[in-house]
């Protein structure tokens, strides 16, 4: 019994003297919602720094929908607090959509009101593919998009063909995001 | 034969009592672990158990639970969180 005690010492005096950092909560917790995380194909995730799981990108491509063949990127930022916090997430391209603004900004109940910490990193991220497979108008952020979903589909479409393509909807230029 | 017993140890294993392989719906660490902030389970970290029956690391739902957006609701069901008595 004494000798494990004198043993654990040892093993905590060495991890000090290497000055490995202490892993966080947060940081545990995202290592396993990673670790859950099963991607369909149309989705993969990229690390720009690999020793930093706190901060990743999604890139999401819709097969199915009026998005299909884009190619969308949102920015993953994660803070300790996690998961008490939601993950902060935002769209980098400017896109016409009824639930993203043209600053990237996200409407998704479970990433603000909703949110609750038995959530994980899966759960947000089947719910961004949802807003491209059924974008909702009732709850807007580009309230032109969602205004143009509820009185004409067909022409809401066309808009997020153009749009995809680099094209310009009322005078709004959108990025290219297809491949 | 006779024995004699010069000398001792009493050995004993504790879990909490909880069904195995459960974790905590908040740090998803196993009830017989301790929350990501402490370093050894028992008595220094326990369990709670709610009125809805959720339980969790005390410490994972109380750091919950002191934030506003919480609204003082159990993460699972968002039923009003209360200690089991």
């Amino acid at each position: 019994m004494l000798k494990i005690w004198s043993m654990k010492q040892q093993q905590q005096a060495a991890s000090a003297a290497s000055g490995k950092k202490k892993v966080t909560a947060a940081q545990l917790r995202v290592q396993k919602d990673l670790g859950e995380l099963s991607l369909p194909s149309t989705m993969k995730t990229h690390f720009p720094d690999p020793d930093d799981i706190l901060n990743f990108t999604l890139t999401i491509e819709p097969d199915e929908g009026m998005y299909k063949g884009g190619a969308f990127n949102f920015d993953f930022t994660i803070n300790q607090n996690f998961p008490h916090e939601p993950p902060k997430v935002l769209c980098k391209q400017k896109i016409y959509h009824p639930n993203i603004d043209l600053e990237g900004k996200v409407c998704l109940n479970i990433l603000r009101e909703d949110w609750k910490p038995v959530l994980n990193l899966n759960a947000v991220i089947v719910g961004l593919q949802y807003l491209f497979l059924e974008p909702n108008a009732s709850d807007p952020l580009n309230k032109e998009a969602a205004e143009d979903l509820k009185t004409n589909r067909d022409n809401f479409k066309r808009n997020v063909r153009s749009s995809m393509s680099g094209g310009y909807v009322k005078n709004i230029s959108y990025d290219k995001v297809t491949k | 034969m006779k024995v004699k017993i010069k000398e001792w140890h009493a050995v004993a294993t504790w879990r909490w009592d909880m069904p195995e392989d459960e974790v905590c719906g908040i740090c998803r660490v196993d009830f017989d672990g301790c929350c990501p902030n402490c370093k050894y389970p028992g008595d220094d970290c326990p369990l709670i158990v709610g009125k809805c029956h959720h339980s969790f690391h005390l410490h994972c739902i109380l750091s919950w639970i002191n934030q506003e957006s919480a609204k003082g609701l159990c993460p699972m069901c968002r039923q009003k969180f209360e200690v089991a008595a």
